[in-house]
């Protein structure tokens, strides 16, 4: 009988062990094999957890995480700078030290890729058919529809998104991107580029809380090389998208207007 | 290059890429990192919109005379996020002590950081300093 207490009581305690710290998950599967990417996500991160548990202490925006944390952001030195070729240089230099008054996202324009996927403050959420990846961004309303296994249209404009098409090698996703516009920045201040940019995209699901998002940039009119890029999109259960209008009072570019009469005020040199 | 230079070349990228694209705009072009402010008064107004939030704050001085202060802060999708709700987490006539830098131009304009509750309890109105100005290297510095 005491042998009979003594195996319910540890099927109990096993099973409340098993209650208080649940294992992480294995990386999700669609019907058809591939890793589920369906979620919602935030870039700029490498932190596991909710929105909350990631972000903090720091805040929302706090900025990267922690230098030694792991792949991604809050790396460490040495550094190599852009591969902008001199003239192209000059340029961004020259918006680095004016403080990034030019950023066009500060103007409300989308982003652009990659730097909209990178932008921490705002999630996005994919959304995967065997057809199609459907990219959202809580950024500027930004979308994606990417179509699998097909050709970019032949008809296209420049735009600030870009026209994307994906494939699956093995379990990454392989986005290629071209058709943009000239006025959107790469990612950091001043990083622009010209219509020629070609962005090739790999999402790798590597386990269930992250995604590796590892780009190569290639510009031959402004880069002297392609510019390669790692870093992870982090699965945030419990957030969702909301609206950002970004349209609705932009009192900063008045700002800006003022401050542009006397650079001196805010330039670097 | 071998191996391990590589990988910690793509990781600066990678932080290139990320670490200054965190805000909506360039903070450096508007305030200044170099003059901190801690103020405590009442709140006078909150503006809930985008692509910035705003409060407004009575500020008294030791000789008793009344600044109204302006604050600028996240966006409403961001203050959800990091804990705030309209309406009801900040209301006019609360008072509290908002910490931030002052605006450039020198008149009663900050950007906020962290605010205060009479309570103690804090909450981030606002990101830190130096986001979307470009940070401290700029992306083709050598």
């Amino acid at each position: 009988m005491s042998r009979v207490i003594f195996s319910a009581l540890f099927a109990l305690a096993v099973a409340y062990a098993q209650q208080t710290q649940p294992a992480t998950p294995s990386m999700p599967r669609t019907a058809d094999g591939k890793p589920d990417m369906t979620g919602v996500w935030q870039g700029g991160s490498n932190r596991p957890g909710t929105w909350e548990e990631a972000n903090a202490p720091g805040g929302l925006g706090g900025g990267p995480a922690r230098a030694g944390a792991g792949r991604g952001p809050g790396a460490f030195p040495p550094r190599e700078p852009a591969p902008y070729q001199d003239w192209a240089k000059a340029k961004v230099q020259e918006s680095f030290d004016r403080r990034g008054i030019d950023d066009p996202m500060a103007r409300c324009l989308m982003g652009g890729i990659p730097r909209t996927t990178t932008v921490g403050l705002f999630p996005m959420q994919i959304v995967q058919t065997p057809t199609q990846v459907i990219m959202l961004y809580e950024l500027l309303h930004a979308f994606r529809v990417i179509p699998l296994n097909a050709k970019h249209p032949d008809d296209l404009e420049p735009t600030y998104m870009g026209d994307s098409v994906g494939h699956w090698e093995g379990d990454t996703l392989v986005v290629d991107v071209i058709s943009f516009n000239d006025r959107t920045w790469i990612g950091a201040t001043g990083t622009f580029h010209s219509e020629a940019m070609h962005v090739t995209e790999r999402y790798t699901r590597v386990d269930y809380n992250r995604i590796n998002y590892d780009v190569t940039v290639e510009d031959p009119k402004v880069l002297t090389k392609p510019w390669i890029m790692h870093s992870s999109l982090m699965l945030r259960n419990g957030t969702r998208l909301r609206e950002y209008e970004c349209a609705e009072n932009n009192s900063d570019i008045q700002h800006y207007e003022e401050m542009l009469k006397d650079e001196s005020l805010f330039r670097r040199k | 290059m071998n191996k391990t230079s590589v990988s910690l070349s793509l990781a600066a990228l990678a932080l290139l890429l990320s670490a200054p694209a965190m805000a909506h705009h360039s903070f450096g072009a508007e305030y200044d990192a170099n003059k901190p402010i801690t103020l405590t008064g009442v709140v006078t107004k909150v503006e809930w919109m985008n692509p910035h939030s705003y409060f407004f704050l009575d500020v008294t001085d030791s000789k008793g005379v009344v600044a109204n202060w302006k604050f600028e802060g996240f966006p409403p999708n961001v203050l959800y996020r990091t804990g705030w709700k309209r309406d009801v987490t900040l209301r006019p006539s609360d008072t509290i002590t908002v910490f931030g830098w002052r605006a450039r131009d020198g008149t009663n304009w900050g950007h906020s950081r962290e605010v205060t509750f009479k309570d103690g309890k804090k909450l981030f109105f606002g990101p830190p300093a130096g986001t979307g100005d470009g940070g401290n290297i700029s992306a083709v510095a050598p």
